[in-house]
């Protein structure tokens, strides 16, 4: 049952990945395309943190963040408990990419708040 | 051996075992191309989390990872960042579908000639990739000469 439901969640972040992964290559690598402004400047510093400090980015980020993460980080761990390992060996697998997550979930997610904490010119 | 313990049937080809598609059909090599992709994305999003922290060393360390970017050679791995997930993306929808029993027919008498779901499923998997081709192709053209 616990398998099902971490395959279940898998799946269902998937939409959330396709819509905010999209959004963010229309804003950062296909700005002409989308937003008529260079790559250059949707990528300038004074454009990246007034983006991040808006609330709707911060929230958006954080899911994204969240959602990438454990649908890749879920995928690894199946490819890796495909190979022939000892239970004990699994089961360290699961909890080094749980704490491995955790600890890039943690960073990312430090870092979106320190550009949305960021006062332009202090 | 009590019928609860599960069997274990050693993996013997480890890594060769997905790697190498042997005799087995055009599917088998989108799995591969799945896994293979989906490593490379899940690899390319620790590393632009590490990457993008620049920010926090100020205007300047920004600007020249910025700049390092739009050199020719990250354009290059940019684009097959794009591609990669575009692949990862369709392909995915391709396996839900099959996962969720869409586009497999409905099961029959295996009467000879025989019908395989596989062959039923294959002309999703050819407009699935060719839609696919055709994304990598305008986003390579919008990102190469915008």
């Amino acid at each position: 049952m616990r398998e099902t439901r971490l395959w279940s969640l898998h799946l269902l972040v998937i939409p959330i990945i396709v819509v905010l992964l999209g959004l963010h290559f229309a804003v950062m690598h296909y700005a002409p395309v989308f937003y008529g402004v260079s790559v250059e400047e949707a990528r300038s510093f004074e454009v990246m943190v007034e983006r991040g400090r808006s609330v709707a980015q911060f929230v958006l980020y954080i899911l994204l963040l969240a959602a990438g993460l454990y649908h890749g980080l879920y995928g690894l761990r199946g490819i890796l408990r495909e190979l022939p390992l000892t239970p004990s060996l699994s089961k360290a697998v699961d909890v080094g990419i749980l704490l491995f997550g955790l600890l890039i979930f943690s960073f990312g997610t430090y870092v979106t708040w320190w550009t949305f904490g960021y006062k332009i010119g202090g | 051996m009590n019928s609860n313990t599960p069997t274990s049937y050693p993996n013997r080809l480890g890594v060769k075992g997905w790697v190498y598609a042997g005799r087995y059909t055009f599917e088998r090599y989108l799995y591969g191309g799945h896994r293979f992709a989906g490593l490379g994305l899940i690899a390319y999003m620790v590393l632009h989390i590490i990457e993008t922290a620049n920010r926090m060393r100020g205007e300047q360390a920004w600007a020249g990872l910025m700049a390092l970017f739009a050199s020719p050679p990250f354009k290059v791995i940019e684009y097959l960042l794009f591609a990669a997930a575009v692949f990862h993306a369709l392909n995915g929808v391709r396996l839900l579908l099959t996962e969720l029993g869409f586009f497999l027919g409905k099961p029959k008498e295996p009467v000879y000639p025989y019908s395989t779901s596989v062959m039923r499923h294959r002309p999703l998997t050819y407009v699935i990739m060719a839609l696919a081709g055709l994304i990598m192709v305008l986003g390579g053209s919008s990102l190469f000469f915008p």
